[in-house]
Parts: structure tokens; C-alpha cells; sequence
């Protein structure tokens, strides 16, 4: 995918419609060495951060029913919720607009932008902007973008994908930020230690901070008993954008409204503990619509659904609307932790993206994403609200089968036909014994002297490519027992012995 | 799409999709009362150990902290901005005079434009609130406070901090929040010494309901938490300190 | 004590030892084992493939089939799991009363063999030796949908002569799962590298698990390699009694 100091990840397709199924944009990044290293590296440190953190909390598993108590309840109610922001939010001075897909969110704030004839407009980190490819519309509509967050930095400067939601750049290592810097921002003898790499982004945004009057961010949590806009971060890039422009455009999911304001110590302290082993990340501001002579004099919501309430609709893929972002499924992930996040084809990547991506495009797309994990159930035990990713990824693959149920290229598909019989097999003791002897019979052709079988034709094919197979035993358990049952006018010791003789 | 076609679209995909839905606001309220609140709300430490994990968090994020009795504040705050080397500070207009140490460039934030305030080389302010567990000082932005940007651009920033408004955990910090008596800033609440944590707990929990329209009218409008000096950790994840807030976070807590 | 042996459509196959070891073991500690000679397939590689309605059947088959069974005995927790996490979701999605009734009934007294022995039968030390270096890999259904604990460790500290090498990374998945090792072979390869790796520093003879998914994996990839370790149910080492029977 990316060669070392190249345009990092510049050929990673995040666009679901255009992306390449899992196993195949897989298969360039576990031939990249360099890109599996920085992201194993990445994660193991997020990772053991996390697990001190987590463990000093005695309360955790409280937290974690408390905070998924809150998202369910919200999204219960979520019209109501909704609209109760939206009246506080007006009411404190915000305007708020409702984008029913991304076409019209983009236009929207297009739309904003042109009405402040805003030529250039800095970013907060928002993956929901990212999910609306926002950035690369505006820039075609002649307005300048710059992302704030030294990370999105990293990858507009070097042009590459987030391949992680809260640390973007992840699988890019110094040596290829100290290039990109140098030759973007057009220092020479930039050394590569990370403390320079930061004063120079600092250094290349402090004047557009202070000049550009208008911003984006995106959002953590709305509230709606107060109409208030919580934004979590780190370097304070985004204090920065939110308070210093004079219109800000808040860019949000219908799902991240909480209904009240006491719901966040809940969220607060179960966030910053799963997204970066913090107690508590360096700054979260949270703004009430606009207030006299302190941050922006105009401030606009817009409210995205982009598939949502499609997934709202759905009793068991509702809890997919839980997530607050936090990446301790992807962290905790054995799968991305080998693929790191562009072979996921979206701006979401790891467990969570694997089941938010085809909800969101509604299974036209992204139909390899829901078999993209092992089912291993680590995502489920690290979420902090509770998503169970493993029963999500099951139904979803239950619905891309009913799918491919009416195609009539299941015909050439050896699972599809495979599963199909097996079912058949399976349903008569008497057919399953047949086929335990048939199938007996068939491997023997591939099975060496040594007992094992080393390569196997079609699907088979691919187990031995990397891993050998036993041959299958000359007596089935049942026939085991059945022998030791009625040979067997002797004890049970004898029974055994027969079985181990053979 | 015009813009009112749209919410209208949204709402009802939403109605649609959630038939269970409670009908009013008044059904929601009723809905809260069967929130599980079984972790940890009210804190058990005493008021001298609260301070001192306060201040044991704030030394893990690198931030300076020294100690001091309220009648030494002023010269304490005065010997800090001595040691900083710094001269040119910026303060917001409720700071208490007698903090404003002389021999020092003031300026008072009385609509101070961003480049004035970037020309600072410091800032000093007040806070509303510490969370101990965490090493977090809340900013409610009052006068004494300061305005969001004043505690953002100057690069270094001293914060005083009252031990009597160290809480221990962040829920106490919420409830303080909807205790608060309109414009009168702190309001003294000793919780969690008095009984066990369990009994504590449920006290806070009654003290929270208040309805709606009343909780909304207590709660503050802007809030900044602050956990340490800004950072960053997204080279191959070196945490690196000072990215654009205030690189340099110094707290006086003050016994009172 | 009687008990009902569901053996696995993939042990019953592939692994008969493991069968006979745990016929061996819970016989030796006097239980009654019977078996149902039309048993198959819980259905679980269908369910997590997708095929929702063929998993349903194959579930109502076994649901019926172990109506009256006083205990059904498992050795393999991926199977336990499927009936405990998905079987509910499946009779409830089909609106089948009577059959969700059965499976209520039916789901208490299933267990998996390490929480057959300690949580039934109450035993720890089962008379087993073994005396070799053996490292136990936590399969993830056991780990995180069973929550088997330290259940298999406090099994394994009974067997007289056995030499317990921690892994490292215990809870990190082999890359099995199911159809995934082959729809993403490549994928599935990489972790089993990663978790092989782990496995052989531990410089045990066996690797040992309650699941032989996960063995069939690992122990494909160390006789491919050389690897000179061998993969081995726990069920076999808590029934071999003499150093013959080890060797077995």
C-alpha cells in the first residue's frame, strides 16, 4: 500500500463504493513490513495504557452498564432528544440545519461558507466529515482546508488516509512525517525526533489559527437538556478552532446527542481510558450555542442521518449507534492489528468500522467487511459502551447470505455450495456418516505417508497454503463407540484397547 | 431539499424507527429515574488526602504545583511569576486585585483582541472547580476565570486552585454543577466524609433531580477541562507536550 | 452421575481420541456416559457464516435431541458457545414458544468439560499424569463467551508431573475462526504467525486447549514448520493415567 516516505497510503481507497473487498487491499498491506510494524507499535503502547487505566477503576464494569444505559436511552427517545437540542441550541443562539444524507450535509456547509465568503476554513479532527468526504468537495469549490490535528496534518501534507479514528497517521513513522514536513512546509534540516515534528506543526499553524475566520469541527457528544456541543482532544487544536474564528460549523451524527449534561461524567471517564489510556485527555470544551464577546459570534449545527436511522430501525444493529469513537475495539483487534486500517475501504476501520461501514451504505457495498474477523469477542470485552461486535457481525453476514441467496453466481461459490450441502448432510445422522466415509476416502488421495495433508485443491487450498492438515482417522468417534458398545460382549478396557490398537 | 423538508424527513425516519419511543418529555424524566448509577459518584477520601491525589495527578502531567495558606497567596503568586521569567501578563477582569503582583506588565481582558493576548507571555486566572481522580481543572469561565481564549494562547498559565473546591471524583464535580446557586459561584459542600460511600452516593443521586427546565437554567453554558498541559501523542505515539495550548500549566492550591 | 456425551461434528471426524479420552476420563471418575449415535452439528459454522436458516435447523435437531439428558458434556467451548449466545437468538427470531421453553430448560445443563468437571462434579484433581511441558492456549470462546477463568489452569496444576509454561498474549485470537481462515486465509495466516510465535518461546512439547479449532490451526502450521511442538486436547492429558497412555 505505502512505500516508506512515498505518499503515505496515498493509493488506500477510502471510499466504500470504490474500495477493494477485505482480503485483497489485506493482502498489500501484509506484504508492506514497515506500515505492520508502526501499527503494532501504535496499538501496543494505546493498549497498555489502557489496561493500567482500566484496572485502577474499581467501578469499570459499572461504568460500562451506566454508559450504555445512557446511548440506549437516547436512542430510544432520540426524536425527542433531538429536538430538544435543537429548541436549547436556537434558543442559546446556534443555528441548527438537518442534512438527510451527505450530498446535502456537504451542500450545507458549502452553503455556510459562501455566505461568509469564507475562501479558507481550519478543521478539528472529524471522522464524520471524513465519512462525507467533505474535504476534497470544498477544495473543489476553491476553498482552502486545513486540517489542525497533527496527525490530520500528517496525512493532507502527505497526502495518505486516517487508517485509525483517533490516531490517524498511525501507521506512519517519524522519519516518514520528518520527510513529508520538510518538504511540504519547506524546512531544511528538520531532524526527526518527535518534539521537532511537533513545534513545527505548531509553528506552520499558528498563524492560520489566528488569521482564518471560520471553522469546522466535528462533535463527541451533543446535549440536549442544554443545547450544549462537546468536543474531546488533546493538543488544542481544537480549543483553537473553537474559540478563536468567528463562525464555527459543528458537523454531527444524529447519535451523539446524550440527554442530559450529567450523562458525561459516565462518558467522560469511560472516553479518554478506552481512546488513549488517559484518566482524562488534556482539554474537552463544551460551548452552549454563542455567548457574548467569547468564542465565535455565529455557530451552526448540522445534524446528519447518512444511514442512521436506518440502523436505528434494526433492533439488534441498533447498539452500532453506541459508539463514541473511542478505537478500543480496533486497538484491541487481532485482525487490524495485521491489517492495520486501510484494507478497510472506509474512513471507519477495525470492528467497529467493519460493522458501521455496511450498515451505513446499506450492504451495496462493503459486503466482505462483516467476515473480517475472527469473532474473537475482544472488540465486545474493551467497548466501553457495551457494543457486541461479534452478534452485530453475524447478522449482518446473515443478510449479506440472504443477499447472495438470489444471485445466481452462488452457483460457482464453493462455500455458498459447500454450507448448503453441509446443512443438508447434517440434518440426517445417516448422510453425515456417509460423507465422514466419503470424504475419508477422498482425502486419502492427497494424504502423504506421514499422515497429513499438505495441499489441497479449491477451497481447501487455501488452509494449505500456510498450514498443513491432519488426515482424517481411520474410525469416526461414533464408530468407536458403536464398536465398543456391541463388539463387545467385554468390558469397557477392552473396548479401549481395540480403539487404540487401530 | 429545503431545509425544513429535511429535519421533517430525518424526525420521522426516526419515529419510524423507534415506536417505542416515549411520548413527552414528561415520560422521559420518568425514564431516568431507572438509570443504573452503581459506579462510583461520591468520593471517600478525607479533604487533606483529596488535595494531595490532586496534586500527585497534576505532577504526572507534568504540570508545576506548590502548596500555600490563603494569606500567603498573594506573595506566592508573586514569587511564581518571578521564578517563570516572564513579565508580560495577561489576567481576566474578576481576578482579585491583591493577586495582580506588582512589578509586572498587566494587562486586564476588558475585550483584549487575540493578538494582544498571543503577545502575552503568560496568563493567571481562577477556577471553578479540581477533580482529584483525574488531575482535571474545570473552567466555567466566569470573570475570575477569564474568557475561553484568554487560557489558550499564552503559553503559560497559572491557575489557583482552592482546596475547598477539590472534589475527588467527577461525578461530585456534576453535582456541584446542579447545586450551584445561580451566580454564586461555589457553593461549600463537604460530601462523601459524613457515612459511607454507598449512603453518599444515594445522596447525591437526590440531590440531582432537579426537573429539567430547573437543571437546565443551573448548568453552565461553557466549560473547559483541563488535564494537564496540551499534548500529543500521535508521533509513533512519544507523548510530546505543548502542541498549541499553553505549554507550561502551574497551580497554586490554596488552603483555605 | 449421568451424563450425555455431544461430542462435535468436527471431533466426532477429525479428533475420535479427544472423544475417547473424555470417555476415558469421566468414566474413570464415575460418571454414566451415554451417546446419541444420530447426533451431528451444532450448527455454528453455519450461524457465523451467515446461513441463519440452516443454523436454525440444525439447532432445533439438537435441542429436541437433548431434551431429557440429565447433563450434556462438550468438549469443545466454541459449540458450548454457539447454543448459549446464538441458539436463543435463532428460536426467538423463528417466534418457535415451545421450542425457546425447551432450550430454557435445555441450557443449564449443558457444560463444557472443564466446567463439567469443576462445577458439577466438583473435582480439580482428576487422577491424570503427564509428566511434560505443557503451555495452555485459551481459546477465545472459552476466554471471553464462556468465561471459563482459571478453571483449565486449576485442572492442569492437579496433573501429577506436568510443567505449566505461561504464554504470552493468552488472550489474543490463533486466527482460526471458522470459514474466516480460509475466505481470509492470508489474514488468518498472520495472526497464526503472530500467535505461533508466542506458543513455540514458551519451549513446551505440548500446546494444549479445550478446543481442538484452534489446535487443528495451530498444530497445521507447526508441522509445517518443524516446529517440533505438538498440539494436544486437554481432555487427553486429564486422561492419560500412566506415561504409556501419554505416549499414546
Amino acid at each position: 500500500m505505502s512505500a516508506a516516505g512515498e505518499q503515505l497510503g496515498g493509493r488506500a481507497i477510502l471510499d466504500p463504493a470504490l474500495a477493494p473487498p477485505f482480503p485483497v487491499a489485506a493482502l498489500a498491506v501484509l506484504r508492506d513490513p514497515q506500515l505492520r510494524k508502526n501499527v503494532a507499535h501504535a496499538i501496543d503502547v494505546i493498549q497498555g495504557k489502557r489496561a493500567r487505566l482500566v484496572a485502577e477503576k474499581p467501578d469499570w464494569q459499572a461504568l460500562r452498564a451506566a454508559a450504555s444505559w445512557i446511548k440506549d436511552e437516547a436512542l430510544r427517545n432520540l426524536g425527542l432528544y433531538l429536538e430538544e437540542f435543537e429548541a436549547r441550541c436556537t434558543a442559546a443562539g446556534g443555528v441548527v440545519h438537518w442534512a438527510a444524507d451527505a450530498a446535502e450535509a456537504r451542500r450545507i456547509i458549502l452553503d455556510l461558507l459562501r455566505e461568509e465568503k469564507a475562501s479558507e476554513v481550519i478543521k478539528i479532527k472529524t471522522m464524520t466529515s471524513a465519512e462525507i468526504q467533505l474535504n476534497p468537495f470544498l477544495e473543489a469549490a476553491g476553498i482552502g482546508v486545513y486540517e489542525t490535528d497533527l496527525a490530520e496534518i500528517i496525512l493532507q501534507l502527505g497526502e495518505g488516509e486516517p487508517s485509525h479514528i483517533v490516531v490517524p497517521a498511525l501507521h506512519v513513522n517519524r522519519s516518514q512525517v520528518r520527510e513529508i514536513f520538510a518538504r511540504r512546509m519547506g524546512i531544511r534540516d528538520l531532524p526527526d525526533d518527535p518534539q521537532a515534528l511537533t513545534a513545527a506543526a505548531r509553528q506552520y499553524l499558528r498563524g492560520k489559527f489566528l488569521r482564518v475566520p471560520t471553522a469546522i469541527s466535528g462533535a463527541n457528544f451533543l446535549i440536549a437538556e442544554t443545547g450544549s456541543v462537546a468536543v474531546v482532544e488533546s493538543e488544542g487544536n481544537g480549543r483553537m478552532c473553537l474559540t478563536l474564528p468567528r463562525t464555527l460549523i459543528t458537523l454531527a451524527g444524529i447519535e451523539k446527542v446524550l440527554p442530559r449534561f450529567q450523562d458525561l461524567e459516565v462518558m467522560l471517564q469511560v472516553l479518554a481510558r478506552s481512546a488513549t489510556g488517559e484518566r482524562m485527555n488534556p482539554y474537552t470544551s463544551l460551548w452552549s450555542g454563542v455567548t457574548a464577546g467569547d468564542g465565535p459570534e455565529r455557530f451552526h449545527v448540522v445534524l446528519l442521518d447518512n444511514g442512521r436511522t436506518g440502523i436505528l430501525a434494526r433492533e439488534r444493529e441498533r447498539q452500532t449507534l453506541r459508539c463514541i469513537r473511542c478505537a478500543a475495539c480496533m486497538n484491541a483487534c487481532p485482525v487490524y492489528r495485521q491489517t492495520g486500517g486501510h484494507a478497510y475501504g472506509s474512513v471507519y476501520p477495525g470492528p467497529i468500522g467493519a460493522i458501521l461501514t455496511p450498515q451505513l451504505e446499506q450492504l451495496r457495498h462493503s459486503q466482505s467487511l462483516p467476515y473480517a474477523s475472527s469473532l474473537c469477542g475482544a472488540c465486545f470485552e474493551v467497548c466501553p459502551v457495551k457494543i457486541n461486535i461479534p452478534e452485530v457481525l453475524i447478522d449482518l453476514r446473515a443478510q449479506v447470505t440472504d443477499r447472495q441467496r438470489r444471485r445466481a453466481g452462488r452457483f460457482f461459490d464453493p462455500l455458498y455450495l459447500g454450507l448448503r450441502a453441509a446443512n443438508l448432510i447434517f440434518a440426517r445422522a445417516w448422510l453425515f456418516h456417509g460423507a465422514q466415509w466419503m470424504g475419508r476416502m477422498g482425502l486419502r488421495l492427497f494424504t502423504r505417508k506421514d499422515g497429513w495433508i499438505h495441499a489441497l485443491p479449491g477451497v481447501g487450498g487455501k488452509w494449505t497454503e500456510t498450514r498443513d492438515l491432519r488426515g482424517l482417522p481411520q474410525q469416526t468417534f461414533h464408530e468407536w463407540w458403536a464398536a465398543r458398545k456391541t463388539g463387545t460382549e467385554g468390558t469397557r478396557e477392552q473396548g479401549n484397547k481395540r480403539a487404540e490398537a487401530k | 431539499m429545503s431545509a425544513s423538508f429535511s429535519r421533517e424527513v430525518v424526525l420521522d425516519r426516526i419515529r419510524r424507527a423507534t415506536p417505542g419511543a416515549a411520548a413527552s418529555g414528561a415520560a422521559l424524566a420518568e425514564a431516568y429515574g431507572a438509570q443504573p448509577q452503581n459506579y462510583i459518584r461520591c468520593g471517600a477520601m478525607s479533604a487533606g488526602e483529596r488535595v494531595e491525589l490532586m496534586m500527585q495527578r497534576l505532577r504526572e502531567y507534568d504540570a508545576e504545583v506548590v502548596e500555600c495558606a490563603a494569606e500567603e497567596l498573594a506573595r506566592t503568586i508573586a514569587t511564581q511569576l518571578a521564578a517563570s521569567g516572564r513579565w508580560r501578563f495577561v489576567a481576566p477582569p474578576g481576578l482579585p486585585s491583591e493577586w495582580l503582583a506588582a512589578g509586572f506588565d498587566w494587562r486586564i481582558d476588558e475585550g483584549l483582541t487575540a493578538a494582544e493576548i498571543e503577545g502575552a507571555e503568560g496568563v493567571v486566572t481562577a477556577a471553578f472547580c479540581g477533580v482529584a481522580d483525574s488531575g482535571t481543572i474545570v473552567l466555567h469561565h466566569s470573570a475570575s476565570e477569564g474568557r475561553r481564549v484568554l487560557t489558550l494562547l499564552p503559553d503559560w498559565h497559572l491557575c489557583i486552585l482552592r482546596a475547598s473546591q477539590v472534589v475527588e471524583t467527577l461525578p461530585e464535580y456534576f453535582s456541584r454543577c446542579a447545586a450551584r446557586e445561580q451566580g454564586s459561584g461555589v457553593r461549600d459542600q463537604e460530601s462523601g466524609n459524613e457515612g459511607t460511600r454507598e449512603q453518599g452516593n444515594e445522596k447525591m443521586g437526590t440531590e440531582g433531580r432537579w426537573t429539567r427546565e430547573e437543571r437546565t437554567k443551573r448548568l453552565p453554558s461553557l466549560v473547559t477541562w483541563i488535564s494537564g498541559p496540551s499534548a500529543t501523542a500521535d508521533i509513533e505515539m512519544t507523548r510530546i507536550k505543548g502542541v498549541h495550548g499553553p505549554r507550561f500549566l502551574h497551580v497554586i492550591l490554596v488552603k483555605d | 452421575m449421568r451424563a450425555s456425551l455431544f461430542i462435535t461434528c468436527y471431533n466426532d471426524t477429525l479428533f475420535p481420541e479427544t472423544g475417547r479420552a473424555v470417555v476415558t476420563l469421566l468414566e474413570r471418575l464415575g460418571v454414566e456416559l451415554e451417546f446419541h449415535p444420530r447426533q451431528t452439528c451444532c450448527g455454528q459454522m453455519h450461524a457465523n457464516t451467515g446461513f441463519r436458516g440452516e443454523a436454525f435447523s440444525l439447532a432445533k435437531r439438537l435441542i429436541r435431541m437433548y431434551g431429557d439428558a440429565e447433563a450434556v458434556v462438550i468438549p469443545s467451548s466454541s459449540c458450548v458457545a454457539m447454543m448459549r449466545d446464538q441458539y436463543r437468538g435463532l428460536v426467538e427470531e423463528l417466534g418457535d414458544e415451545r421450542l425457546r421453553r425447551e432450550l430454557d430448560a435445555l441450557l443449564p445443563r449443558v457444560y463444557e468439560l472443564s466446567e463439567f468437571l469443576i462445577d458439577r462434579l466438583g473435582v480439580e484433581d482428576v487422577g491424570a499424569y503427564f509428566p511434560h511441558r505443557v503451555t495452555y492456549h485459551a481459546s477465545c470462546h472459552g476466554l471471553r463467551a464462556l468465561n471459563l477463568g482459571d478453571r483449565p489452569l486449576r485442572l492442569l496444576a492437579k496433573v501429577r508431573g506436568l510443567e505449566l509454561a505461561p504464554l504470552k498474549n493468552l488472550d489474543r485470537c490463533c486466527g482460526f475462526g471458522g470459514t474466516f481462515a480460509v475466505k481470509n486465509g492470508e489474514v488468518s495466516s498472520a495472526m497464526l504467525t503472530a500467535k505461533l510465535a508466542d506458543v513455540l518461546a514458551t519451549g513446551s512439547e505440548y500446546c494444549t486447549a479445550l478446543d481442538n479449532s484452534c489446535l487443528m490451526h495451530l498444530g497445521g502450521a507447526m508441522h509445517r514448520q518443524f516446529a517440533g511442538m505438538k498440539t494436544i486436547h486437554m481432555a487427553e492429558i486429564l486422561a492419560s493415567t500412566t506415561p504409556m497412555e501419554a505416549l499414546g
